[in-house]
């Protein structure tokens, strides 16, 4: 339903983004996780016809926005980072102002589902100024959805919002899945995209890492073996990240010291093997469990260096 | 494309009608000018020595030099009345664009199916019309009070063909250019104050119209009224091809700050 192939994307002599390719299924959400400056907007409005790219190919439903960016509108809805409202005007007019720049024969009707579903029906009639924050998102939420995309490219929905505001927002959005809408969701929130999305795709300018949530958890934690002993030698600890399948040896005091291994599978039982050799009296050895922050954290700074 | 240009005159004009200050000035603005001809044409022939014909006043049959005089004056009229698209079109387009800014509504607007130049001749026509409107309902009420103050006489020698000619013609051309600079000038300005400044370059040719006029300089026959009109146009086209180019989707996201 989305798809952004070798999406590349200049300012003068800044890249913004380079080269992503990325698929979103119909019924799939997908959270663009990156820090600022990641790309994160111009790959939104990119994909939205916004932006052209500077090289590569964004489609949404089969169509270009670039090329056809009045018929791709059609099948796009899109949330903006700011919600932007005419404040003087009520939200229903809002609405249909937008509503009427698409072919829709109901107009009315376009804009009262909408409004329905994100809870502001009986506030159709007030002006958008005397709205709160979370009130203007969800306005702005039911704005790209009057005509029904099939695609939704959603640019930090819960932001600034207070954690009721989010979490009803959060409901509404899991409700597209099971439309068969294909939502791409931009964020910094980790837990929310955790929650939310099928695939997390973690953007540095470039694609770091795409996968699920659990997938890329668990390619992380299975590296990281923590072992507890009664006492460390410094010189034990140094000869062991000299071994060749010990990426990294931290101590962490407390008789813990955390092992990075490249093959979990093959390191695990060397690793206890090496240390029981060296004279170590080893009490624990466990895998370490990571957050998704800790994963993400770990691949933006392995990006960076 | 009628009904999404439709569409952003709807909502253009019912914004004018909910700001006080656009309402105040579409009213007081043609109100003051029409104001200002008949008062200046009352007080200033009391002002004239006998017997003499001042510089750009033309002899005309059966007229004294009093009535002469303030024929000069009425005919400037359709001078003073081009000032009212000028400055009103650029308050409308300033105050236009410039909520869009502040209120962060082109990008959404942008992901709608409109096109760039649907929203620019939108907008244009959104102020312009009005202004138009305005500056042909002061003609109206210039020649009525004129004729109410018994100066109907005098009328034949100021409601010229050139007269009609710069109302139907300079008006909307002026209106149009009026509207784009103020277009312009609101795609790089953060408020409508600074943005407002570029209506100086329409204003300022106006007063010195009226200046070159009064003085018997130039005179304005329908023909140099046609070409003026003509000028005009070519410069609205000239205009409205830079300010679609300010138009253009990624210019409003990236540089209108």
């Amino acid at each position: 339903m989305i798809r952004a192939a070798e999406l590349t994307r200049r300012f003068g002599e800044r890249l913004a983004v380079d080269g992503l390719t990325l698929d979103v299924a119909g019924g799939e959400i997908v959270g663009l996780l990156g820090p600022n400056g990641a790309g994160k907007t111009t790959t939104l409005r990119m994909i939205a016809g916004i932006l052209a790219p500077s090289s590569g190919r964004a489609e949404v439903a089969g169509i270009d926005p670039t090329a056809e960016p009045a018929r791709a509108h059609e099948a796009i809805g899109l949330l903006t980072e700011a919600p932007g409202f005419y404040e003087r005007f009520t939200a229903e007019r809002n609405l249909a102002y937008f509503a009427r720049f698409y072919p829709l024969q109901d107009v009315d009707r376009a804009v009262g589902a909408p409004l329905d579903l994100v809870g502001l029906a009986d506030r159709r009639r007030d002006r958008v100024g005397t709205f709160s924050k979370g009130m203007k998102q969800r306005l702005a939420l039911a704005r790209a959805l009057v005509h029904e995309p099939r695609a939704l490219l959603l640019d930090e929905p819960t932001a600034g919002l207070d954690p009721e505001a989010a979490r009803d927002l959060r409901t509404v959005i899991l409700g597209f899945k099971h439309e068969g809408r294909a939502v791409l969701l931009s964020t910094h929130n980790l837990t929310e995209a955790e929650d939310l999305s099928d695939r997390i795709a973690v953007l540095r300018t470039r694609l770091v890492a795409v996968d699920t949530p659990d997938a890329l958890r668990a390619a992380r934690e299975a590296r990281v073996v923590r072992v507890t002993a009664t006492a460390w030698e410094p010189r034990v600890v140094r000869a062991m990240e000299a071994e060749e399948y010990v990426l990294s040896a931290t101590d962490a005091g407390d008789g813990i010291v955390r092992f990075r291994l490249a093959d979990p599978a093959q390191g695990r039982p060397r690793l206890v093997a090496d240390l029981v050799e060296r004279g170590v009296d080893v009490l624990e050895v466990v895998e370490e469990t990571r957050s998704l922050e800790d994963v993400y954290l770990d691949l933006v700074r392995e990006e960076d260096s | 494309m009628i009904r999404r240009v439709g569409n952003i005159l709807l909502k253009e004009w019912i914004g004018m009608a909910k700001t006080p200050s656009s309402l105040l000035f579409g009213g007081v603005i043609p109100l003051l000018l029409v104001g200002q001809a008949i008062f200046l044409a009352w007080v200033l022939p009391r002002f004239l020595a006998p017997g003499t014909i001042p510089f750009g006043a033309t002899a005309a049959d059966g007229l004294t030099e009093v009535e002469q005089f303030r024929v000069l004056i009425l005919a400037q009229f359709r001078f003073f009345v081009l000032l009212i698209p000028a400055m009103i079109a650029n308050v409308f387009a300033t105050l236009s664009i410039v909520e869009e800014k502040i209120t962060r509504t082109l990008e959404p607007l942008l992901a709608t199916p409109v096109r760039t130049w649907e929203l620019l001749v939108g907008k244009t026509l959104s102020g312009a019309i009005p202004a138009v409107l305005l500056a042909w309902a002061s003609a109206g009420l210039f020649v009525l009070l004129t004729g109410a103050l018994g100066w109907g006489a005098l009328l034949g020698h100021v409601l010229t063909l050139s007269w009609y000619l710069s109302l139907f013609l300079l008006t909307p051309t002026i209106s149009i250019l009026s509207f784009v600079l103020g277009v312009i000038g609101s795609s790089r300005a953060s408020d409508a104050k600074s943005a407002q400044t570029l209506a100086v370059v329409v204003v300022l040719p106006l007063f010195a119209l009226i200046a070159v006029q009064v003085t018997g300089l130039v005179w304005f026959t329908p023909l140099l009224t046609g070409i003026v009109a003509a000028g005009l146009a070519a410069l609205d086209a000239l205009m409205l091809a830079l300010a679609g180019r300010l138009f253009a989707r990624e210019s409003i996201v990236m540089r209108w700050r």
